[in-house]
């Protein structure tokens, strides 16, 4: 009996174990090109083009008076000199030099196609819109940090010092209005014309283009073209991308494999559910069981 | 749950230890008033590239796993029809009734909108991508399955008597014991869920957990050591509440389990390695660096775990088991430890140490969770004894 009840527990957990040692080998599909460039279509987004750049900071500024964000001061307490992006700031234009080449880059949220952000919120307060906005809804969110601990561009803020914190991000100008507009604050302010606003498809024609026509001015690669899934904000640089500061990523979100993952074992939750009767039977069989030798004394 | 002869230990309840625990406790609620005052940066080190500290890693996932004695005797009981090892069932479900609550309460200092928590429970904010919203979901459950299992213990005690109320508890109980199947199917599927989920969590983090950690079996490698780390509790447990160890019967019993700890501590072993063999990160292992520091740490933890129970000799002595089991809880918890906190991270440079505050609304929270552990033992039959 025993032994016949210990079988029927290692089929039931035989079946369970398949699915769950099955599921990170199920091939997932590094993000296909044509995938990308099909969830493209009907997105907006940026290029940011290093070269163009001049490092003027007006992006800065009219960053934080499209969405009312305080001044972040320096020692002296007159200038608004953010050291990185913060609750406080949206955007920042940084500057990477060394003996031979120096080049300015911003940063905001990159806007990914696949955000991992979006995949780990626990209750839908990160969205990703149909025009490719990634924003966040404070109604929804819990502040459980599972965004910024997925980011990997380490975007979402969190206000730590308030007891009502909130997650802060750019959201290209959705709250405020300007997208509906067709603009962001950053790119309309922007003197050098080196931050570029609209279709993501037309800003990757631009970008090849620009690559093509100055051979040796640009870096080969668009980042944001495919790493992390593809981003929505891509920049064209003079020197390397590791060198401004943006990580090595493989060219699919983290988030399929997350998903991959989740969506095979608890694929319209079947396995739970024919795990939890294995489960029911085994265990009444054999409470039954000791019942009944309790009753037969030895 | 009925089959136990089990009886309250009785017994002054404010000694001399749950005094001190809770003088630790009240250091941690008092922290606790200043977090809710001026928010999470007033009391701890947590900043937008580690925001993730010890309160979400220490109290709910590594506690989480800590107190899986109940999984891992349930699942033992009850499928594998040891009913040799029923008592240790009340003990093990009781502190991982306790060790969830408070894994779910450490939730609402932790999370920064700690009053949006119950977006869990509505629908229209359900997000089924995220692992984070599965785990939540599973372990509210699990708590009021935890609930039920230990409700039979808490009836017990009301039952003498022959009022109303006590033959309406009397049929609760009946009630209780007859689908104990299927709570207890429950309690052994939603902690198989919800563990591996917590490994899970690391898997959208992508490459910013290092390679030494960050696989897509994570999941497994959770689950496998939380099983051993839950033997690890009931067998430590057992030998700090109970004498019933210095007879050689009972600590035949308590070997088998170590036994099965050792087991899996093995498996998970096995799996670590070979995971890290195949993608090539052991290569990282000899950087020198605080992540290599911290990988061999968790292994030489889990081999000093395996090794103290090796063979049947060794696991007839109690120190040997007691000692092996603390470190097989210690292997797993510096492995989570290492995987949300040591291995990750977010850019170069990146450190975090949690601050003093944060490190007693931790500990504060452990020892008043401790102190109603002693408490309730003490008051209800939890521990089982023999009948001589």
């Amino acid at each position: 009996m025993k032994n016949e009840s210990r079988r029927q527990f290692v089929k039931t957990m035989a079946a369970a174990g398949a699915g769950l040692l099955a599921a990170p080998l199920v091939p997932v599909q590094p993000a296909a090109a044509n995938a990308i460039r099909e969830r493209r279509d009907p997105e907006v987004g940026m290029l940011y083009d290093a070269t163009k750049c001049i490092g003027c900071r007006a992006c800065e500024v009219a960053c934080k008076q499209a969405n009312q964000k305080p001044t972040e001061y320096d020692a002296a307490g007159i200038w608004d000199a953010p050291k990185d992006l913060s609750a406080k700031t949206l955007t920042l234009v940084k500057l990477y030099k060394d003996e031979t080449e120096h080049s300015f880059v911003k940063r905001q949220c990159m806007h990914c196609v696949d955000p991992a952000c979006v995949s780990g919120c626990p209750t839908s307060a990160m969205i990703k819109q149909p025009n490719g906005a990634v924003t966040w809804d404070a109604k929804a969110c819990v502040g459980c940090r599972y965004c910024q601990m997925g980011c990997p561009f380490n975007i979402p803020k969190y206000e730590f010092d308030s007891a009502y914190g909130r997650i802060v991000k750019c959201d290209l100008c959705s709250a405020n209005g300007l997208l509906a507009q067709g603009c962001t604050a950053c790119s309309q302010a922007c003197p050098a014309g080196a931050i570029l606003f609209g279709r993501q498809k037309g800003l990757l024609q631009i970008a090849r283009q620009r690559i093509q026509a100055n051979p040796g001015r640009y870096q080969e690669k668009i980042f944001g073209e495919f790493d992390s899934g593809g981003t929505g904000v891509i920049y064209l640089s003079g020197v390397s991308f590791d060198k401004l500061g943006f990580p090595d990523l493989p060219e699919y979100s983290a988030a399929r494999i997350s998903e991959g993952i989740q969506h095979t074992i608890y694929n319209n939750m079947i396995a739970p559910i024919l795990i939890y009767f294995g489960l029911a039977f085994v265990a009444f069989r054999n409470i039954r069981m000791a019942h009944k030798q309790k009753e037969e004394p030895k | 749950m009925s089959h136990v002869d089990a009886k309250p230990l009785g017994g002054k309840i404010f000694t001399k230890p749950v005094i001190l625990l809770l003088i630790g406790a009240s250091v941690g609620i008092y922290f606790l008033t200043v977090r809710y005052a001026h928010g999470i940066g007033a009391v701890s080190n947590l900043s937008d590239y580690m925001p993730w500290g010890i309160w979400k890693v220490l109290n709910v996932i590594v506690g989480a796993a800590l107190v899986c004695g109940g999984y891992a005797c349930a699942f033992t009981v009850y499928l594998f029809n040891q009913g040799r090892y029923h008592r240790y069932v009340r003990p093990a479900l009781l502190l991982s009734l306790l060790g969830y609550s408070f894994a779910g309460f450490s939730l609402f200092y932790d999370v920064g909108r700690y009053w949006g928590l119950f977006n869990f429970l509505i629908p229209k904010y359900w997000q089924g991508n995220s692992v984070l919203f599965e785990v939540g979901l599973c372990v509210m459950t699990y708590i009021c399955v935890l609930t039920l299992e230990i409700a039979p213990a808490i009836i017990e005690k009301f039952l003498k008597g022959d009022g109303r109320l006590a033959q309406m508890l009397y049929m609760l109980y009946r009630l209780l014991d007859r689908f104990l199947f299927l709570i207890i199917s429950f309690g052994i599927l939603l902690p198989t869920m919800h563990q591996s989920g917590l490994g899970g969590l690391a898997v959208v983090m992508g490459q910013k957990i290092s390679p030494l950690w960050q696989t897509p079996l994570i999941s497994l490698h959770h689950l496998i050591s939380c099983i051993a780390m839950g033997y690890g509790c009931v067998i430590v447990t057992e030998l700090m509440i109970s004498k019933d160890y210095q007879e050689k019967s009972h600590m035949a019993i308590l070997s088998k389990l170590a036994k099965a700890m050792r087991t899996f501590m093995f498996v998970f072993l096995v799996l670590r390695l070979s995971e890290v063999l195949r993608t090539g990160a052991i290569l990282q292992a000899f950087a020198a660096d605080l992540d290599s520091l911290a990988f061999w740490t968790e292994m030489l933890l889990i081999g000093g775990g395996i090794y103290m129970a090796r063979n049947a000799d060794a696991r007839m002595v109690p120190k040997n088991i007691f000692l092996g089991s603390c470190l097989t809880m210690a292997a797993g918890s510096l492995y989570r430890i290492n995987v949300y906190i040591i291995g990750f991270h977010p850019a170069p440079n990146v450190s975090y140490f949690p601050s003093v505050p944060e490190l007693s609304i931790s500990l504060g929270m452990i020892c008043l969770q401790l102190a109603l552990f002693i408490t309730i033992i003490k008051t209800f039959p939890i521990v089982a004894y023999e009948r001589r």
